[in-house]
């Protein structure tokens, strides 16, 4: 009998415990914010949206080796020696980039790309707000080649190995020229 | 009781079903024929100095196609006792089938139906014997090595064949990204 | 006994509302929000009572084994992660120990031992705040789930300071971490330590001291210890039935021996032993412990460079390795097998989720009501993620 009014007031009591904490909270500063005009500082290292600083890449296709999920699309054309300019890490630019695509619809944020860069050229950003209509908004082309311009360089790339290709065997047939007289 | 000490024991008891042991292996493991593994179970299970209470893992093995054979390895460990053993039992890629344990640790139960769902080997006296991840109208054992995705899967295609079409990409297509820092 | 509720059911695929006799099968989920995700229960029922629960997984199945296949080790970490994206750090822990067990690499900067405990620990207060306050609001208290997500924003910022990301962090890599500590990590752990504590008061005088949500859990869902054992449940569901086992005590990994710390079980104060209310006290619990291991862990955190031992390729020899670790929701392990590339011949991850709702029959001793499956199902805190892998 004890017990089942014991039980009864505690189960008044209880709960005004409870409220009562929740009523002190009332005049507690609110935790929460207003996002769109109040934002929070984001960390330096922050890892949102991903960025390719196209003067520095070399086209060394670390990034998308190390992609776990294939999000990194790069094509590549040789450059031919008098083309060949530095990056600011003082690396050479053996290779013209032709495209760089990174989709970032599929990209899972893992920041696994950005540490076998050796000129530090990609890295992710603290822009976090971008969005789109559609799937292929968030594809970002980090190069803006048109296809003709591509084409060019590749024929010109062409055209310099069957240059050193012909200056070549013609080395080697003079080579034996030499060697049979 | 050591990994030796425990392999002995089981070769006293069952003989020519022991068929195997890997002293040096990280994890020492015994491998015994796929139809002893139950009685082997019971036995490691009761059997007073050895008494394996716990399950800790049964996974399903592809060995690959050139051996040609499906595995089921247990990872046993005793929580009186304090001694992990692990148990192997091969069986064929065709029809395979091994005896449940699930009697003997219930947490096998679904570990098997995980195995079968997985790998295709049939489980014996086994009292709930479905696909427990994939849909019960999958067709074949995706963990295989030499497995193939149906082609469709209650009308809808299932493999992946890149991206559609690029439409309505123009309008982002050359758009100038800035460096957002 | 499932084979006759299936032909009870009647339908191929098991999904129809058919009466026979006195059973009625429920489909509770899966879009339900009690679930916790998308898990469908097959509930055959006779009036309120529950007779049998038979549940469907499979609707978050990621393929995680079969990708892990196609992947190299380090590119595996974020996959991991994905797993049971509410404790991730313990995710990564895991799989980060398995591969260095299977690479045989033991020494290891002190510095980075004890990053990996503090995350862990911090990862395991975040993953049972958010248990707890789902809990509650499973039962019908909604106060304490916002303030648990209160206090988890504030982990949640310190991982993002660390880190980067603020839910998937790829942060502990095999042999090292992906950033050492900013300056002043510590002082800021121990402002969130100092701010919790008293927050974990609150929430028991609010939540587990409240009569109404006592008599509501206090017995039901009653697991017994041989059950646990026997269905390879860990962590809190099988401390709450009263086992004193913790992996972190039993078979140290990392440097937990190190570390003086009790393990809360469950005593069936109210109610019975095993019964949902102890499960969920053993999480509230825990998170004392946690703060205890994480003073500790600041106090002796030595100086140094954490990725000082980082192996430079991770190719490990033909061989394989099990590993378990404790994570939030109990027994973790990871299962790997090397051919000597550099991509696992086979990663089949043991999630303590799997198990512990393989259990819901052994916790219906009859007279469990459809209102108490709710109660039942939220009190193993499962994550489906994990469950489908």
């Amino acid at each position: 009998m004890l017990q089942y009014f014991r039980n009864i007031w505690e189960g008044f009591w209880t709960p005004l415990v409870g409220l009562s904490l929740t009523w002190r909270k009332l005049f507690t500063p609110a935790v929460t914010m207003q996002y769109p005009e109040e934002r929070w500082e984001l960390p330096i290292n922050s890892r949102m949206q991903l960025f390719v600083n196209m003067d520095d890449c070399i086209g060394c296709l670390q990034c998308e080796r190390v992609c776990p999920v294939q999000c990194i699309s790069i094509d590549t054309v040789k450059a031919v020696p008098g083309e060949v300019e530095e990056a600011t890490t003082g690396h050479k630019k053996r290779l013209h980039v032709t495209k760089f695509d990174i989709d970032m619809v599929k990209c899972c944020y893992c920041d696994l790309c950005t540490f076998p860069c050796p000129t530090e050229c990609i890295y992710m950003t603290p822009s976090f707000e971008d969005s789109s209509p559609d799937r292929y908004g968030l594809v970002y082309h980090f190069v803006n080649m048109t296809p003709q311009h591509a084409a060019e360089l590749e024929e010109k790339a062409r055209q310099f190995d069957e240059a050193e290709a012909a200056k070549k065997s013609a080395k080697a047939a003079e080579a034996s020229a030499t060697a049979t007289a | 009781m050591t990994p030796e000490a425990i392999h002995g024991a089981l070769q006293q008891r069952f003989g020519q079903a022991v068929t195997a042991f890997e002293a040096d292996a990280i994890d020492p493991t015994v491998t015994v024929e796929a139809s002893a593994i139950h009685d082997v179970g019971a036995f490691l299970r009761s059997e007073p100095g050895l008494l394996f209470d716990s399950l800790m893992c049964l996974s399903g093995m592809d060995y690959g196609e050139e051996t040609s054979s499906l595995g089921v390895v247990y990872h046993l460990h005793s929580t009186s006792l304090r001694h992990t053993i692990t148990l192997r039992v091969e069986v064929p890629r065709q029809d395979g089938v091994v005896p449940t344990v699930c009697d003997i640790w219930r947490t096998a139960e679904w570990h098997e139906r995980e195995a079968f769902d997985l790998f295709g080997m049939r489980f014996d006296r086994h009292p709930d014997h479905r696909r427990i991840l994939l849909p019960d109208d999958w067709e074949g054992h995706p963990l295989l090595k030499d497995y193939q995705v149906q082609e469709f899967y209650q009308g809808i295609r299932v493999p992946y064949e890149g991206d559609p079409p690029e439409i309505g990409m123009d309008v982002y297509r050359f758009q100038d990204r800035e460096d957002p820092v | 006994m499932c084979a006759m509720a299936r032909q009870t059911a009647g339908d191929e695929l098991g999904i129809s509302y058919e009466r026979q006799g006195d059973d009625l099968v429920l489909q509770m989920g899966p879009q339900h929000p009690s679930t916790h995700g998308v898990l469908r229960l097959e509930i055959v029922t006779d009036g309120e009572l529950v007779k049998h629960i038979t549940p469907h997984l499979g609707y978050l199945h990621r393929c995680f084994e079969k990708h892990a296949e196609a992947m190299t080790y380090p590119q595996v970490i974020p996959y991991a992660d994905r797993m049971d994206y509410l404790s991730a750090m313990n995710q990564e822990l895991a799989y980060v120990l398995a591969v260095e067990k299977l690479m045989g690499l033991k020494a290891f900067p002190d510095r980075l031992e004890y990053i990996r405990v503090l995350m862990a620990e911090l990862q395991r207060i975040a993953s049972h705040l958010l248990a707890i306050g789902t809990y509650g609001l499973d039962i019908g208290a909604m106060t304490p789930f916002f303030w648990c997500f209160r206090d988890r924003e504030k982990i949640l910022d310190l991982f993002e300071w660390v880190s980067g990301a603020r839910l998937l962090y790829n942060y502990l890599w095999v042999g090292g971490v992906a950033h050492d500590l900013p300056a002043g990590y510590t002082d800021r752990v121990m402002e969130f330590v100092a701010y919790f504590e008293p927050r974990v008061q609150e929430l028991n005088s609010l939540l587990s001291s409240n009569k109404i949500f006592i008599e509501r859990v206090a017995s039901i869902g009653i697991l017994t210890a041989e059950d646990a054992i026997s269905y390879g449940i860990g962590g809190p569901n099988l401390r709450g039935s009263g086992v004193k086992w913790d992996l972190r005590k039993e078979e140290p990994y990392g440097i937990y021996e190190r570390f003086d710390f009790d393990v809360p079980v469950g005593t069936g104060e109210f109610g019975v032993l095993g019964s949902a209310w102890d499960r969920y006290i053993v999480r509230v619990r825990e998170m004392l412990e946690s703060l205890k291991i994480i003073r500790q862990v600041v106090d002796q955190m030595p100086g140094g460079d954490p990725n000082e031992a980082m192996p430079r390729r991770i190719r490990p020899a033909k061989g394989e390795a099990y590993l378990r670790t404790e994570s939030p929701r109990g027994e973790l392990g990871f299962y790997l097998v090397s051919d000597g590339t550099e991509k696992p011949f086979r990663c089949k991850a043991r999630s303590p989720c799997f198990t512990a709702i393989s259990a819901l029959n052994a916790m219906n001793h009859g007279g469990l009501l459809i209102a108490d499956a709710v109660a039942v199902v939220g009190s193993l805190d499962i994550v489906l993620g994990e469950i489908d892998r």
